[in-house]
């Protein structure tokens, strides 16, 4: 047994010198973010460097996605926009359906769907060429990202546990986004940090 | 939607009444765990009910969903389709984009009996449904049953998928037409007469690249009769059947396959047997089963090793949380056909790696040993197999042989040494090539696969039983076995009848042969991982670890026989030689009796029967022959007949009257008779893939332990580790689910799950927790290791 034990030790050992660290360009929970430059629908620019010092969410969005109606006729998704910028968030929304495709939308019609729906976020990017969708991977609507004050991803995937477009499965779902925000404030690290993101494709 | 889980509950404790305390497989106290192992026969024939295994495959989320909202639109439809038969079709559900119908196979449904129901979707040209893996987006059909009582739907029988791009996305669904087959069972109790109302709500997404939710209800009404009404309508309707006909050809194979799951740097390398798919695809697919395993929208390359596909997967965001399995598809001129791999064993090497550091044990799990590594492990391994309880009753003779030769010239010793060397190398290169062969032929083959045939077990007791009475002095075999292997101290008595007195040098190397024979199936700590290297390297490099475990297996006594001070240290001959002789007959009744025990597990009491009686007439025989012969006998012929005849009936009531070995489901249910027995103090549930898969999907921890009534390091670590009342108490504490998996007959689902680890012999004990990665314990377990093991130390 004690032999088995160096043995073990030794090739553990052996095994840990052969596997280094693999960078990636994915995002990575527990790693920096992705940075990103975007537009708003005011024209005004934001940027990732910038918000260091505040966490951020990010969600993908397309008004005409039956996933995204279900969280925005539900009003789940407004509660949850004014409980995270109260709490001191960036909510960034934002749009990658590229121009001519579905959910695609000028800065201007992008402001009425948030005044038409009482939403609530602190800016809307549009992405229309995708980029900062592809570079945060983003899958579906909505595919939710939460960033901690330094930068760090905290979160990625589904904003809950219900994959339906039923309006009633919001009540009763986990919301993993708002799990996410207790976690980060109690200080502790987020358990459920990457969860299968639900929805519609998006359209790029 | 009625589930059918066979599950009996959390692990009940009883406590351990073996009182044994450390009873590693290292100590040979032989006789006593032959007590245990009898024990453990009375327990098993006690408890002989067979556990309700449950037959339904493969988790599907065809959970509660209620349909609500708008009716659906009657548009046109969508495409053309043949006309159904009218009596076992439901109305057509009209959405925008799908034309649905819930078809059943046949109109008319036998009390007892079961129907095939098909959920069928006509879609929009360029329109897709989804599979059960949506991919990167979407959602699968859902179906809500609402049976009465009597009736049961089974899960959903998913037809394998295309991936469908959609822009830089990937995925898996279907186009143009979606079937969705499910059983229905229906009671044998149903009033025969009465009809039967089938009725569903079935909510889909379609996408073109927008996504559409859409939902229908569905009733069929089924009437009830014999099988020739069902039939006679059944060759009526020629649509019908042609559907259903198809639906089933577009099902995954059969039967799961045994894939391998490594990560290399940023990729995933998917290994499967070649032999498991058609000769020379011209292009594969793997479809993951969950989301998180691999990215749906990678490029997927594939290429052929050896007798391996490899493929070259990336990463998902989950890889380390979530089942490894799925669909591999293969393209052929014939079409697609498509098989189920299931690689969940392997844990990615970077987190197997801080495992093995962290419990500071097992990092010989990791399938990329080095090869001098390898070969330490190996001729360790094979050390250790001196040690062995079940090789210990042959070096026991090989030591009593040695003690009457302590004269014996240092060029005599060097050449008997190197005989049993050369005689275990022999056993071993044998063993070597025969395995190579079969692996070429594609064949999975376990270690310990000697003891796996029935008659082998029961000609290796008759052995012992011979051997046995032969040490007692109850009969006298001058160049028979015993004579082999005492062959080398020129044997206890003069020439046998049969004139074939060896020399000893051939004595030796017979009795080295004989000693790796019966070591084999012990699969000691460290074989594990140089014989699963082995098994996955050229095979000059697997001949060369064979090897090393010869050298290591005959290295003591070789030792023993060069080094001259410990050869003199041996004590002379003397009287007291024979009482050691007949001392040793015990060892030699306890390993037949332990083999009988092992039959018992493997054919049932009949098995046992028979080759007890078959042992009677062997030692009848025997003793008449010694008799005839020491009595000076006028017919000295009747007393080789008589032996001659209890041989031959031995063999007889071994070939002819041994029930063949359970198989499938039967050697589940056999198999539970040992199980049960050793769950005297924890209660396990036989290991089957669906019932770790969906613990695992519940979020339930589990314990899984391949075992096999053979393998004593197995009995040993359950005895001393799994059925201490601390361990029990832990795994209820911690709602952890025991797996137990019995290989001590040929078992296709265990020796795949083995392979997953790069395994091909028991005992592996895995941890499945929660999250995270599963963890391979030690061969080797204490209380504390275990406890240690599932986090709870």
């Amino acid at each position: 047994m004690t032999l088995s034990r160096h043995i073990a030790t030794a090739v553990a050992f052996s095994a840990a010198l052969l596997t280094a660290g693999v960078a990636s360009a994915a995002p990575e929970v527990g790693k920096a973010a992705p940075g990103f430059t975007g537009t708003d629908t005011a024209g005004k620019t934001w940027s990732l460097a910038e918000l260091k010092g505040k966490p951020v969410i990010l969600e993908w969005t397309n008004h005409d996605c039956p996933y995204v109606v279900k969280h925005y006729e539900s009003g789940n998704m407004q509660a949850l926009q004014r409980e995270a910028t109260e709490a001191g968030y960036v909510w960034l929304s934002v749009i990658s359906s590229a121009p001519g495709k579905q959910g695609h939308v000028s800065g201007e019609q992008a402001e009425e769907l948030t005044e038409t729906r009482n939403a609530a976020p602190t800016a809307v990017l549009l992405d229309g060429e995708g980029s900062i969708g592809k570079a945060y991977g983003a899958r579906t609507t909505p595919h939710m990202f939460v960033i901690d004050q330094d930068g760090t991803l905290a979160y990625m995937g589904g904003i809950d546990d219900k994959a339906t477009t039923k309006l009633a499965d919001v009540e009763g779902s986990e919301n993993y986004v708002r799990l996410a925000m207790a976690d980060l404030a109690s200080g502790q690290p987020v358990a459920n940090a990457v969860t299968r993101p639900y929805g519609c494709s998006v359209k790029y | 939607m009625r589930r059918h889980l066979a599950r009996t509950g959390a692990a009940s404790v009883r406590p351990g009444h073996f009182g044994v305390d450390d009873m590693r497989c290292s100590r040979p106290l032989l006789s006593g765990q032959v007590v245990h192992y009898l024990l453990i026969v009375a327990l098993a024939l006690l408890l002989c009910t067979p556990p309700v295994l449950d037959a339904a495959s493969g988790a599907v989320d065809a959970g509660a969903v209620t349909a609500v909202g708008a009716p659906p639109t009657n548009a046109d439809p969508p495409i053309d389709a043949p006309a159904f038969d009218q009596a076992a079709t439901s109305e057509v559900v009209y959405t925008d984009n799908v034309r649905a119908r819930l078809i059943a196979e046949q109109p008319t449904l036998a009390p007892g009996g079961s129907v095939e129901v098909a959920l069928v979707l006509d879609i929009r040209p360029h329109w897709h449904t989804y599979w059960r893996n949506p991919g990167d987006s979407g959602e699968p059909p859902r179906i809500l049953w609402s049976l009465p009582d009597g009736l049961d739907a089974g899960p959903i029988r998913w037809s394998v998928p295309d991936p469908i791009p959609v822009g830089p996305l990937v995925n898996y669904g279907y186009s143009d037409r979606a079937v969705h087959l499910v059983r229905l069972a229906l009671d044998p109790g149903w009033p025969m007469g009465e009809p039967v109302a089938v009725a569903a709500e079935a909510t889909w997404l379609v996408c073109e690249e927008a996504c559409i939710p859409e939902q229908g209800s569905f009733m069929l009404i089924l009437q009830t009769g014999g099988g020739t009404a069902a039939a006679s309508v059944a060759n009526a309707t020629g649509a019908t059947a042609a559907l259903f006909e198809t639906a089933r050809s577009a099902l995954p194979s059969p039967g799961v396959v045994a894939g391998n799951l490594s990560r290399r740097a940023d990729a995933l390398e998917l290994r499967v047997p070649a032999a498991a798919l058609p000769e020379a695809p011209s292009d594969l697919y793997f479809f993951a089963d969950e989301w998180g395993l691999v990215n749906h929208a990678a490029a997927q390359g594939w290429s052929r090793e050896g007798q391996d596909l490899l493929l070259r997967l990336e990463p998902g965001e989950a890889v380390a949380a979530v089942a490894a399995s799925g669909l591999l598809r293969a393209t052929t001129a014939d079409g697609p056909v498509a098989v189920r791999v299931d690689a969940t064993g392997t844990v990615p090497v970077s987190e197997g790696t801080v495992l093995a550091a962290d419990a500071g044990v097992d990092a010989a799990e990791d399938a990329n040993l080095g090869l001098p590594l390898a070969l330490l492990f190996a001729l360790l391994g094979g050390l250790v197999l001196n040690l062995m309880p079940c090789v210990f009753p042959v070096l026991a003779i090989k030591a009593l042989g040695l003690a009457s030769q302590g004269g014996l010239r240092l060029r005599h010793r060097l050449l008997h040494g190197l005989a049993y060397t050369g005689g275990v190398l022999a056993f071993f290169l044998g063993l070597g090539v025969l395995l190579l062969g079969l692996r070429a032929a594609g064949a999975a083959v376990g270690w310990g696969f000697q003891l796996q045939s029935p008659l082998f077990v029961l000609l290796m007791a008759y052995l012992f039983v011979v051997l046995g009475l032969s040490l007692a002095g109850a009969v006298t075999i001058g160049a028979g076995l015993m004579g082999v292997g005492q062959g080398m101290g020129h044997g206890p008595s003069g020439a046998g009848p049969s004139g074939a007195q060896p020399d000893g040098h051939l004595g030796a190397f017979f009795t080295g042969g004989l000693a790796a024979l019966v070591a084999a199936p012990c699969t000691a700590p460290f074989m594990g991982a140089a014989l699963s290297y082995a098994m996955t390297v050229a095979w000059p490099i697997a001949l060369a670890i064979l090897m090393a475990l010869g050298l290591g297996m005959a290295l003591p006594l070789l030792l023993l026989m060069l080094w001259p001070r410990l050869a003199r240290a041996l004590p002379r001959s003397g009287p007291w030689m024979e009482t050691l002789k007949q001392g040793l007959a015990f060892p030699m009744f306890a390993t037949a009796a332990w083999l009988f025990w092992v039959l018992t597990v493997q054919t049932g009491a009949t098995g046992l029967a028979a080759g007890l009686a078959g042992a009677l007439a062997l030692a009848f025989g025997l003793w008449l022959r010694e008799h005839m012969r020491l009595a000076r006998s006028p017919w000295p012929r009747l007393g080789a007949g008589s032996a001659l005849v209890g041989l031959v009936a031995a063999l007889w009531l071994g070939v002819g009257v041994l029930p063949p070995p359970a198989t499938g489901q039967q050697a589940a249910s056999s198999a539970s008779a040992a199980q049960r027995a050793d769950d005297a103090a924890l209660a396990g549930e036989p290991y089957s893939a669906d019932a770790l898969a969906s613990a695992r999907a519940e979020g339930r921890p589990v314990f899984v332990n391949m075992t096999a009534a053979w393998c004593i390091t197995c009995l040993v670590n359950e005895r001393v580790a799994l059925s201490r009342p601390a361990v029990a108490r832990t795994f209820r504490e911690q709602d952890v689910l025991y797996l137990k998996g019995d290989w001590t007959n040929r078992d296709a689902a265990i020796t795949d799950y083995l392979a997953g680890f790069g395994r091909n012999g028991v005992p592996i004990y895995v941890y499945y927790p929660t999250m995270g990665p599963p963890k391979v314990l030690p061969q080797i377990l204490t209380e504390a290791l275990v406890i240690e093991g599932i986090g709870a130390g």
